[in-house]
């Protein structure tokens, strides 16, 4: 992709840049327990003005095209989050590290 | 899973029921979200049952809500002019609150137009009244597609719309979600509100399929 095309185009402005050789994946299916209170997490959020849902589209979009295409919707939503949540200086760097550690022994899981 | 729940077993001699325990272990992606919930819960800045009330909110919205407002403007032209004009308050006053806050609004198929919905930029959808969106409505495929080569993207659904029929395609935002009034089918004229309910389906409603007598 050219420079300029780039500049025009952010990664999540897609509309009109698809081609019929890249087919739908229609299928259906029900949303993980996590992904599920991640979305319901979000939406809190938005209601107490605290992470609205353009910050979290723009915030998916400041993750970059190369890990974008590497993680899961949700996935992209919890790290935009957690990105909004440090930039307004909601949480510290420090709090996410200590916290994570604490619920990733909780549940037993390395982190590594 | 126990082999002995695939085939039938009398119950005649005592179970060694283990309990129910959740082996599958949380991976980053979960621990970040439990840790960022867990913070803001413990800042005071959200309540311990905010996330729990969100779900059972999510929980209780499908399409039958989006069923129930395209059979009511079918049936009553009344309603159907409120529905058009504006979609937020006939909604209401079907008891479905538009909890997301943001403006909905109802684009009517005609004889000569079609409507389908897309959120280009990622995911809007009108939630309030159709639940959470399929994933291929969030699918690069579906998004980058819809605006550009509808009538292509419309035949992978097995939607096959004439040439003389226009196609609009209206792209949601944060702010204003869509969701389309189908044409009610020829031949439907004595039918009861629930054989009506059963022709709307969620397709239907994004524009991807069109209503019909099987």
């Amino acid at each position: 992709m050219s420079t300029e095309k780039m500049v025009k185009h952010l990664p999540n402005d897609l509309g009109g840049t698809g081609c019929s050789d890249d087919k739908i994946k229609i299928y259906e299916r029900d949303l993980f327990p996590w992904e599920k209170r991640c979305h319901a997490l979000l939406d809190v959020l938005d209601y107490y003005k605290i992470v609205n849902t353009e910050e979290k589209r723009r915030g998916t979009e400041n993750i970059g095209a190369e890990m974008a295409t590497q993680l899961s919707y949700y996935e992209k939503w919890i790290v935009s989050a957690s990105n909004i949540l440090l930039q307004k200086g909601i949480l510290s760097p420090d709090e996410i590290a200590l916290k994570t550690k604490e619920v990733s022994e909780r549940f037993d899981v390395p982190l590594n | 899973m126990n082999n002995d729940q695939n085939h039938p077993h009398k119950h005649d001699h005592p179970h060694d029921h283990t309990p129910i325990v959740n082996e599958e272990k949380p991976g980053y992606y979960e621990i970040l979200e439990i840790s960022i919930r867990e913070l803001m819960i413990e800042k005071g800045l959200i309540k311990p049952d905010d996330v729990r009330k969100q779900i059972e909110l999510l929980d209780s919205r499908s399409p039958v809500l989006g069923q129930k407002l395209v059979v009511r403007a079918w049936l009553d032209p009344e309603f159907r002019k409120r529905l058009l004009t504006n979609g937020v308050a006939a909604a209401e006053e079907m008891g479905i609150t538009i909890y997301d806050d943001t403006a909905f609004t109802v684009l009517e198929d005609t004889i000569d137009t079609h409507h389908m919905i897309v959120c280009t930029l990622c995911s809007c959808y009108p939630r309030a009244v159709l639940g959470l969106p399929p994933d291929w409505y969030k699918s690069k495929q579906y998004r980058s597609r819809a605006v550009k080569e509808p009538r292509a993207v419309l035949a992978e659904f097995g939607t096959i719309v004439s040439d003389d029929i226009q196609i609009v395609i209206n792209d949601s935002t944060a702010n204003q979600r869509y969701m389309v009034l189908p044409l009610r089918p020829a031949g439907t004229e004595n039918f009861t509100e629930e054989q009506l309910e059963a022709l709307v389906t969620r397709d239907t409603m994004i524009g991807v399929t069109i209503p019909h007598l099987n």
